[in-house]
């Protein structure tokens, strides 16, 4: 194995090592307004040596999996300067197993691909054909190789599909996008339901609605969730809570979030997209309550952040990144939450996320998709809406959580939530 | 390549190999958090017939007549229509990196040296300082680009720059200061920031003091570092023509000769302009970049070009087709983006403002075509014509259709701040861009925050 033959290299002149291989295969089908627009076959290779020499830490990385003497020099120059080791290379373990591979994504060919992007294409222009429809679908193939010093090492193989659709309406000077995705590591994707949503975000918004300025009812839908867990996702990032640069920080075991509100890393999910038995720097991988009932619970460490906070790896190395994010299920369906809303808004996309002071809380975003509530119905789309609030002080705002949880883009599976009040800006 | 070039079967077909060789250094706290250093070499074919393309990208540069071949029959499984593709002059070019202080010479210890200083200097600046991360990176791109129609150009592209990031608390408020530099010319451009550093602390310890700006519509002057940034954000994205050029109603709305702002506005994309970070001599299809004006005094004039879409749409090429690095197809993309001056002063631009907002530098901006959104900095109220006290999460929103005509006053000077970070655009971020622009005041803009 190349990484296998890198650690020893690396040993001649280092205390430790570690070296990560992935290889991987893709295909790419895109569509672009209303056409089949290109076919991409790509190639990949990642080869990362990390060493521990005369007590640093030193790291490089190489395209080319022919070059173990080079990325493996490469890395003792830099140990040279690096900071300082604290942490150990974790010895062997088994490990959980998940499932990640699925044969029969490697029967899907750039035709099979086309096949359902057309499907999708059809649904959405038989609704409106004024819409100008992009399409991407892409099936991967991996394989990963790890080895350290320490006598741990794995390979895996894993696939991914996914697939996407984005329409877009121009009426006068407003335009209007909608759009959905879904991935995974399996072959089967209903992908016709994803053109169906597509339509059904169109159709909510075939009239503009007004809706004024102040303080009002908001549901999130799940991608819409991406607003209020951002603040989360860095909040609870080990690097953070050890800087103190989060607001979490020391409050382990406190309440900062309503009773009903729960949150996992769960990297065992089958066929998940985030799944995998180990991280990046071999620490065998487990589900991880983050939130439970509103109280923190736990956060996220690799080893070098876990080392310097006196903690262990929760395998999630390295640079304390999530796997699959997942928010607990409510008791109250979607179609309740916006009959009970007299007044209120759903938002679905917004524009300038991350932007400001993000780990604060704090967020002030653009309403791209959403809609305004009327009477427990869906009135149509609220446009130029400016939403603000902080992502802390709403979590204890929750009204109620939504009974079914779906995936989202970069790997969150929430349910819907309303939230009581929040402020709302129109022009 | 010119020879697996010539056993193409397609209408128009190139490789793209590039080399690329980066180092970076990151501080965290007190700690050196790593060090790093990545030697990277890839390519891509692409092909086009009938409309279609094929493309095949790779790590491993061997077999090239073989991906040629596979990006040929990729295309043909694609393409049922007619190509547009708008053909160059034919070039054979080597283009040479100038850099004062080659980065590539300098050990990595003088390159953490450089920015533990400024690490140190926000560290020290005050107790309410709770951390900091200062991120040194540079790289050096080599790129070969070979045309089926025979071109061939080598270009050498480096970049170097640091991003300082203060953070100050004071209980549950965490705030951050932030600066960015970045640029082409070599290792001395990220050499004696000191003054930055400091104004990163202090920017976070002032604005744990400082209210959050009361949400509402206010009049906004802009500094020049966030009138290049409203320049990119509003308009710039509207005017990349593969947005318009397969889209007829975007045409009626983006149709040349109509009016979208006042006579003295004018908005120009250059990527000949030397000295700036989205500056070269050719963009990734092998055309000679250019001065464009978007906007000629408040008139649509122009808008950005890749190969395909100037074809399509009968327009000159602008030099506009970039891709991030060779995993990427080249799409059109902004160089450098600015407001050209106007001729007031400051003061004069302030004078009559009852209330209204100062906002300065930028922490993001993003752009859905006609709404955008982004966040100043840091900002201070205006009150009766006089700057006063500083406010924080300034974010800025508006429909570019309404508010370019709102752009009411324009400062005598255009600064190109060298900032870093860059754009993002399908999946490809961050691409270096330049922005720039004078002072700017903007009637009625809409800013995100609490109500008051």
């Amino acid at each position: 194995m190349i990484t296998e033959q890198c650690i020893e290299k690396a040993m001649e002149k280092a205390e430790g090592a570690q070296a990560y291989l992935s290889r991987s295969d893709q295909t790419d089908v895109s569509f672009e307004n209303d056409r089949l627009k290109s076919v991409t076959t790509s190639q990949n290779t990642d080869l990362h040596v990390k060493v521990v020499c005369g007590g640093r830490i030193g790291s490089s990385r190489t395209t080319d999996s022919g070059d173990i003497d080079g990325v493996v020099q490469r890395a003792l120059e830099t140990a040279d300067f690096g900071s300082p080791a604290r942490f150990e290379f974790p010895p062997f373990s088994e490990g959980q197993d998940v499932p990640v591979y699925d044969e029969k994504v490697l029967s899907l060919t750039p035709e099979a691909i086309v096949e359902k992007g057309r499907d999708m294409l059809k649904i959405v222009k038989e609704y409106n054909g004024d819409i100008l429809v992009d399409a991407e679908g892409s099936a991967s193939r991996s394989s990963i190789e790890f080895a350290n010093s320490s006598g741990m090492k794995y390979s895996s193989e894993t696939t991914g599909f996914s697939l996407y659709i984005s329409g877009q309406l121009v009426r006068g000077t407003d335009i209007l996008f909608a759009g959905d995705w879904f991935g995974w590591r399996r072959h089967e994707i209903d992908h016709e339901k994803l053109a169906e949503n597509t339509v059904r975000y169109f159709t909510w918004a075939e009239e503009n609605a007004e809706i004024g300025s102040g303080d009002m009812p908001v549901i999130f839908t799940p991608q819409g969730m991406s607003v209020l867990v951002l603040a989360l996702q860095l909040g609870l990032s080990g690097k953070n809570v050890f800087m103190g640069s989060s607001p979490l920080s020391g409050k382990k075991g406190e309440k900062i979030a309503d009773g009903r509100f729960s949150m996992a890393d769960d990297p065992m999910i089958k066929y998940a997209p985030g799944s995998s038995s180990f991280d990046g720097e071999g620490v065998s991988r487990q589900r991880l309550h983050l939130i439970q009932e509103g109280v923190v619970s736990n956060f996220i460490y690799d080893l070098d952040t876990a080392a310097r906070a006196g903690t262990g790896s929760t395998g999630h190395g390295p640079g304390c990144g999530f796997t699959n994010m997942v928010i607990g299920e409510g008791n109250c369906s979607f179609e309740d939450m916006i009959a009970d809303t007299e007044k209120g808004l759903l938002v679905h996309s917004v524009l300038g996320l991350g932007q400001g002071n993000p780990i604060s809380g704090e967020f002030s975003v653009n309403v791209q998709l959403g809609y305004v509530i009327r009477n427990g119905k869906i009135a149509g789309r609220a446009k130029n809406i400016m939403l603000a609030g902080n992502t802390y002080e709403v979590l204890k705002r929750i009204d109620c959580i939504g009974d079914t949880a779906e995936w989202t883009p970069g790997g969150l599976l929430t349910p819907p939530v309303k939230i009581e009040h929040l402020s709302v800006v129109a022009k | 390549m010119e020879d697996a070039l010539k056993k193409a079967n397609a209408e128009y077909a190139d490789i793209r190999i590039e080399e690329i060789e980066t180092s970076s250094v990151l501080f965290r706290g007190e700690e050196l958090d790593s060090v790093n250093s990545a030697r990277t070499v890839g390519g891509i074919v692409r092909a086009l017939v009938k409309g279609g393309w094929g493309y095949v990208v790779f790590n491993e540069i061997e077999n090239l007549p073989e991906k040629v071949k596979q990006a040929c029959s990729a295309a043909r499984l694609v393409g049922s229509g007619e190509s547009s593709f708008a053909g160059t002059e034919p070039v054979e070019d080597a283009v040479e990196a100038e850099l004062v202080k080659d980065f590539r010479n300098i050990p990595l210890s003088e390159k953490t040296d450089v920015i533990e200083e400024y690490n140190r200097i926000i560290l020290d600046y005050d107790e309410k300082v709770e951390t900091s991360v200062v991120n040194y990176h540079d790289s050096f791109r080599k790129v070969m680009l070979a045309t089926s129609e025979g071109n061939f150009i080598q270009d050498e592209r480096p970049d170097t720059g640091v991003a300082i990031s203060a953070t100050a608390r004071k209980g549950d408020n965490v705030q951050r200061g932030f600066e960015g530099i970045a640029g082409t010319g070599g290792f001395q451009v990220v050499e004696g920031r000191q003054k930055k550093a400091e104004e990163a602390a202090a920017r976070a310890v002032d604005l744990l003091s400082a209210p959050p700006v009361t949400g509402g519509t206010y009049t906004v002057v802009t500094n020049p570092r966030l009138s290049g940034v409203f320049a990119h954000e509003a308009f710039g994205h509207l005017s990349e023509s593969d947005f318009v050029y397969e889209n007829d109603r975007m045409q009626e709305i983006m149709v040349l000769g109509k009016r979208f702002g006042p006579d003295h506005l004018n908005i120009i994309d250059d990527g000949s302009k030397p000295g700036l970070r989205g500056t070269r001599k050719y963009d990734d299809e092998g055309v000679r970049t250019r001065k464009n004006y978007l906007i000629r005094e408040g008139v649509l004039t122009g808008r950005l070009h890749s190969r395909e879409t100037a074809a399509k749409m009968n327009e000159s090429l602008t030099g506009s087709a970039r891709a991030l690095d060779y995993r990427y197809k080249p799409i059109v993309r902004m160089n450098n983006t600015y407001i050209d001056s106007g001729d007031s002063s400051f003061e004069d631009i302030i004078r009559d403002i009852d209330l209204g907002l100062y906002t300065l530098d930028m922490v993001g901006g993003q752009t859905a075509m006609e709404m955008f959104t982004f966040s100043a900095a840091y900002g201070y109220m205006i009150r009766k014509g006089k700057v006063a006290e500083l406010v924080r999460d300034v974010v800025l929103t508006g429909n570019v259709f309404e508010t370019l005509h709102a752009v009411d006053m324009l400062g005598d000077t255009v600064e190109f701040p060298a900032a870093g970070g860059g754009c993002g655009k399908g999946g490809q971020s961050p691409l270096p861009v330049g922005f720039g622009g004078p002072f700017m005041r903007i009637q009625n803009v809409v800013v995100g925050g609490r109500q008051g």
